[in-house]
């Protein structure tokens, strides 16, 4: 296909008038690639986003989307529902979404004491609940049917958005979308959140209830992406770093940035896993292959000066 | 006029009793100086100030409102914290963390607007920091840091600052530039402050420069005494309380009276 006929194509769906184009283009143009691209842009946006998030909160520039627990329970919700129903896609989307959400729960309740949660109990809450619902994975992968069962559930691990279409975006849009518009809407209070706890307190933070929100807000994206894309690393680290050497540590800029940089990013990664060889690769596994030796090349760059 | 009251205040960690029955009143204007050895609960007391612990028993008011009708919000419009050590997370510019002092007027999903901008602006240049303004505050020094941690607390707006050992980790010179800078505030916007330091002399340096100031010396849970510099900071109470020899001295320089106690020996 050429660039006109892309062009034509979306012009027909438009309604312009004067475009004309074959329904295979359509097909291919309109319910096949723009759908997929949609997605990357929102899926890579999410997880940008709530890394960075994330980030602020924990005050370290090393945890991702994932710090909580959420990628290791819509895994397992995942697996579940390949075992259990046979891999109805709605259905893997639902448990997905609803083990993530579950995990990241899990960790909050065992990372709360008394009337504060520390980032530290946090961290090892997700720490804990991570491994055990990877070992969960282990097992289902164990009991499963090694033919039909155990090849989806590798599948879905490894991260992959070749089941687009218009129906899941329109499902999973909803929590990225409030997810993203929270933490974007809240950006400035990310800044205040990354000071201690007591600080941001007299400043005249609700902690609890603050840092609840940002939680819940990332959370929403994350489980969201998840759900449709499968677990896709590094996106949720690498991209904030970017962020970060690009523009500064200021959340009100910083987290815009990352939407932006995370939708690209993943579109691009989305189009060379497609590309590079004749039948697609995973792109959790290209996420990781081009971005962790792409972070080790900006840490020397800056030499660690980013943060 | 008060600003502060505290009546039978108590506090304990669990069974650990760390506050017992404090009285105090902070009056408009002044520099209230908390001093007393490791542990007496210096800390704690400006932690149940700051509405972040809750006393056990007892009450606090804040120009007469009780603390505990009041939310976190309403709090940091009259008190704003200055704390010993401040933990630098990410590279911030100074201008950045200034201005994270307005939150208390900003709405939860509201930017910080123009004037904040500006009130953040005149707060760094209060505390002779303006210059710094756009690089990032992890590469300033512990007591530029502090000067920050000041302006910061300044766009808070309140009649109040509250320090825990703000000179804890300065140098000589910074120490003497951070109390200058207090001293000043005080005089020019008719701040009150409560400041705790393990040091006596910072209460005579306030008395030398003649502000008004009070000094609570603590010891085990309770006010041991409370008054004057000169009523509270005496050899006799510093035996009683450190079990050390020291001499109170007074030196006229320039047609001024300067004041201080130095540490002689510790009894075994």
């Amino acid at each position: 296909m050429t660039i006109g006929e892309v062009v034509s194509v979306l012009g027909v769906k438009a309604g312009f008038p004067g475009f004309d184009s074959l329904p295979i283009h359509v097909n291919v143009v309109w319910d096949i690639r723009f759908p997929r691209a949609i997605l990357g842009a929102f899926v890579g946006g999410s997880l940008a986003v709530s890394g960075a998030a994330f980030q602020g909160l924990f005050r370290n520039p090393l945890v991702s989307s994932g710090v909580l627990g959420v990628s290791a329970g819509a895994g397992f919700g995942a697996s579940m529902a390949i075992i259990l129903f046979g891999g109805d896609t709605f259905l893997v989307y639902v448990f997905a979404f609803c083990f993530g959400i579950l995990a990241v729960v899990l960790s909050y309740v065992i990372g709360t004491n008394y009337t504060s949660t520390p980032t530290i109990m946090l961290v090892l809450g997700g720490v804990v609940v991570s491994s055990i619902f990877s070992s969960l994975v282990s097992l289902l992968k164990y009991i499963a049917d090694p033919y039909e069962q155990l090849p989806s559930i590798v599948f879905w691990l490894m991260g992959s958005m070749a089941s687009a279409r218009f129906r899941d975006i329109a499902i999973s849009a909803i929590p990225m979308w409030v997810g993203m518009a929270g933490l974007v809407a809240m950006r400035w209070r990310l800044n205040i959140l990354s000071m201690d706890d007591r600080e941001a307190q007299a400043l005249g933070v609700n902690i609890i209830f603050v840092k609840g929100l940002a939680i819940l807000f990332a959370t929403l994206a994350t489980a969201g992406a998840v759900c449709v894309s499968g677990i896709i690393g590094w996106v949720g680290l690498v991209v904030p770093h970017m962020g970060r050497m690009l523009v500064g540590n200021d959340n009100t800029i910083l987290v815009p940035t990352c939407l932006s940089i995370g939708a690209g990013y993943l579109i691009l990664v989305d189009n060379v896993a497609r590309t590079l060889t004749g039948s697609e690769i995973p792109l959790g596994i290209l996420t990781s292959i081009i971005g962790a030796p792409f972070f080790v090349y900006l840490l020397k760059k800056t030499k660690g000066r980013g943060w | 006029m008060s600003i502060i009251e505290v009546k039978k205040t108590s506090f304990s960690y669990g069974h650990q009793r760390v506050l017992e029955n404090i009285d105090l009143t902070v009056n408009e204007g002044e520099i209230f100086c908390l001093f007393g050895p490791n542990g007496c609960g210096k800390t704690t007391l400006i932690q149940c100030l700051l509405g972040i612990l809750r006393p056990s028993a007892g009450t606090i008011k804040l120009r007469s409102r009780d603390i505990r009708n009041m939310k976190t919000v309403e709090i940091a419009r009259e008190l704003a914290y200055i704390p010993q050590i401040h933990e630098k997370p990410f590279p911030y510019k100074v201008i950045d963390v200034v201005l994270m002092g307005r939150v208390s007027y900003t709405g939860l999903f509201s930017l910080p607007k123009k004037e904040d901008r500006k009130t953040a602006e005149e707060a760094l240049e209060m505390v002779g920091m303006l210059e710094f303004r756009d690089k990032p505050y992890t590469q300033i020094s512990g007591g530029e840091t502090q000067l920050v941690m000041v302006a910061r607390a300044l766009t808070q707006k309140t009649p109040v600052l509250i320090m825990d050992e703000p000179t804890a980790h300065l140098d000589f010179r910074n120490e003497l530039t951070f109390l200058e800078t207090i001293v000043r505030l005080v005089r020019d916007t008719k701040i009150t402050v409560v400041m705790a330091t393990h040091f006596p002399n910072h209460a005579f340096y306030f008395e030398n420069s003649s502000t008004k100031s009070q000094v609570a010396l603590m010891n085990d849970r309770m006010f041991y005494a409370q008054g004057t510099p000169d009523d509270v900071l005496t050899e006799l109470n510093m035996y009683n309380i450190f079990n050390i020899k020291s001499k109170l001295i007074s030196h006229e320089w320039e047609g001024e009276s300067f004041k201080q106690i130095f540490p002689i020996r510790t009894y075994g």
